[in-house]
């Protein structure tokens, strides 16, 4: 047997070279560009870390500070503001849990083991029922606070999940109508897609927190946040139904008639064979469309809720803390990151993982 | 005389307004190998997808097994039950590995408990000699290996026909006689089979009878032997010496 013979290797310097210095222009653009990163960085760390202000409540110095660096004491002073917003002071510490019980079952339901609805779905009755518990009191010996005083963090991960939780299974039901083989069923869930794609999202939300009120009786409104709630569903369930369909489109006809050709009726052939595939077909944009939801959770502001965008800007509202805008706005940019950047590595790793039976 | 396997009585199938099979008479009996051919656009394809209602017909009559092929889902699932079928391009499940492919249907359909099934689909991938391909996914085989598989996951429901919509043509020509062997070997052992396929070797050598369709119609048919030494219609002839003589 010959030998197996070996691609050359590259030393690392060579690789450098080729890469960054290959000709003369080459050099100039990587010297231009590695002193600019250079400067950035150094500005950055110079004004966030080396001149800045961390102890709580040091307003007073944070303005005559003539080194302009970060005045993180806006943080440390608010924080609590940011994470729980009008939440009593008190009982901030069930807010806290909470959310962390949320982020719990959020990263829980990512793990393999847990993908099946049987275990899924006792998971996440469990996870709301203990958030609706702890912030909602009124049981056990908890003070009651309702729904307008729930705020920050736990209240945006409540909505997103909630959006996601209404919102996916609608989609599924709407993505599977708008593929029926009766036209008249088709076509008005097209419509429906249609109409409510056209609407801007704030429409969608003043409809559902302010008019329909007045439309239902009155035993039927429920609290305004889970309104909104419904309202933000419905929105994510319009574009994820159709992100469904375009993955079920992308499916090889020939995988539907196998299915049919051995004897799977129509429920066992959706659930087993398309929806597996159709999702795997349709995970980037998937994972983009929970990342948009993320995001917009936080114009539930502009009806009235203290999300954690809308108690951070608060700070700017006082006499204190009007100067320190963007140190607030680093720190709330900074929590959104954390959420929207694990979304993101774990859509990454789904798709390696799903990539494996992969032609 | 005993129910026949399928029978076929002036059944008439349009796509539109073109006529794709024209009053297809036909009658299977249980244990009989046919073989179909024909140029392609013939109508053999959607003939045999009109038997498990891949394809439905507009006119005629469809029985299989005894049951009415009609607009009852239950018969049609039922038919499809009794009726495996091996496609051109194999259309395994790509998302499942090899012995789920096999344990999918069993398990949902006929509910059989999980081992029993994955006992049953690992008989048959013996059958087809891939047993160690077992745990592997569909795309991590060859294109020959991906068809026996496909024929071990149609066996795995115990079907009393088995339907081959060309289940050689995607293949590479090395891998061709592979599938053929697993096919010969079902046939002798008396499978009710209808194969749609241009393996003129393997008509001769397996098939009771030999079935010649162009434009939509049944323009011939016979004993292999008679068939191709001794055709009758010119298009038969025609298309014979199409075929031999490359």
């Amino acid at each position: 047997m010959a030998d197996v013979i070996q691609p050359p290797k590259d030393s690392f310097q060579s690789r450098i070279k080729a890469r960054y210095f290959a000709t003369r222009r080459d050099t100039v653009i990587t010297v231009v560009f590695a002193a600019l990163v250079a400067w950035v960085l150094w500005s950055l760390i110079d004004w966030a870390l080396l001149n800045a202000t961390f102890a709580p409540n040091a307003g007073d110095i944070c303005r005559e500070d003539l080194h302009g660096g970060a005045c993180w004491s806006v943080v440390s002073t608010r924080w609590r503001i940011v994470l729980f917003g009008l939440y009593p002071f008190e009982e901030q510490w069930r807010s806290a849990i909470a959310c962390a019980v949320m982020v719990a079952v959020a990263v829980l339901s990512c793990v393999p083991w847990f993908w099946s609805a049987k275990r899924l779905a006792p998971l996440w009755v469990v996870g709301f029922a203990v958030f609706y518990i702890l912030m909602r009191g009124g049981f056990f010996g908890l003070t009651e606070v309702t729904e307008q005083n729930w705020g920050g963090l736990s209240l945006t991960i409540f909505i997103f999940s909630g959006t996601s939780l209404l919102g996916m299974p609608l989609a599924i039901i709407f993505a599977l109508l708008r593929r029926s083989k009766l036209p008249w069923i088709a076509r008005t869930m097209a419509l429906v897609i249609d109409t409510i794609r056209s609407l801007p999202l704030l429409s969608i939300m003043f409809t559902f927190a302010i008019v329909l009120p007045f439309v239902l009786p009155d035993g039927l409104t429920g609290d305004k946040l889970y309104r909104v709630i419904i309202g933000y569903a419905l929105f994510f369930a319009c574009y994820q139904a159709e992100i469904i369909r375009g993955g079920m489109q992308a499916l090889p006809a020939g995988q539907e008639e196998a299915a049919k050709a051995l004897g799977l009726g129509y429920w066992h052939r959706i659930g087993y064979i398309v929806l597996p595939q159709a999702f795997r077909n349709a995970l980037p944009p998937t994972i983009n469309q929970f990342v948009i939801t993320v995001k917009e959770t936080s114009l539930v502001t502009i009806i009235g809720f203290f999300d954690v965008m809308a108690s951070g800007r608060a700070a700017s509202g006082t006499a204190e803390w009007n100067f320190a805008v963007i140190e607030m706005y680093v720190f709330v940019g900074l929590i959104f990151l954390v959420f929207v950047f694990s979304l993101s590595r774990y859509g990454a790793y789904l798709e390696r993982r799903l990539g494996v039976g992969k032609r | 005389m005993p129910e026949p396997a399928i029978r076929i009585a002036q059944m008439h199938k349009y796509y539109g307004a073109f006529h794709a099979l024209k009053d297809i008479n036909l009658e299977i009996a249980k244990g009989e190998k046919v073989v179909i051919c024909g140029p392609s656009g013939s109508g053999k394809s959607t003939l045999i997808r009109c038997v498990n209602r891949l394809e439905e017909h507009q006119a005629g009559d469809i029985v299989v097994m005894g049951t009415p092929l009609d607009d009852n889902v239950d018969n049609i699932d039922e038919i499809r039950r009794e009726a495996g079928m091996v496609f051109q391009n194999f259309n395994l499940f790509p998302h499942m590995t090899v012995l789920e492919n096999c344990m999918l249907a069993p398990v949902l359909t006929r509910k059989i408990d999980r081992s029993e099934a994955e006992k049953t689909a690992m008989q048959y991938l013996e059958r087809v000699k891939i047993p160690e391909q077992a745990h592997k996914y569909p795309g991590e085989l060859s294109g020959g290996q991906q068809q026996r598989v496909a024929i071990a996951r149609a066996l795995c429901m115990a079907p009393e026909i088995m339907l081959f919509d060309e289940p050689t043509s995607a293949l590479d020509p090395e891998m061709i006689s592979e599938v053929l062997d697993v096919m010969v070997g079902l046939a002798e052992e008396g499978m009710t089979m209808v194969c749609v396929t241009h393996e003129m070797g393997f008509a001769r050598r397996v098939a009771d009878r030999v079935i010649f369709m162009a434009e939509g119609e049944i323009i011939e048919q016979g004993a292999p032997d008679q068939f191709f030494d001794n055709p009758k219609n010119e298009r038969t002839k025609l298309f014979l010496s199409q075929i031999v003589t490359h």
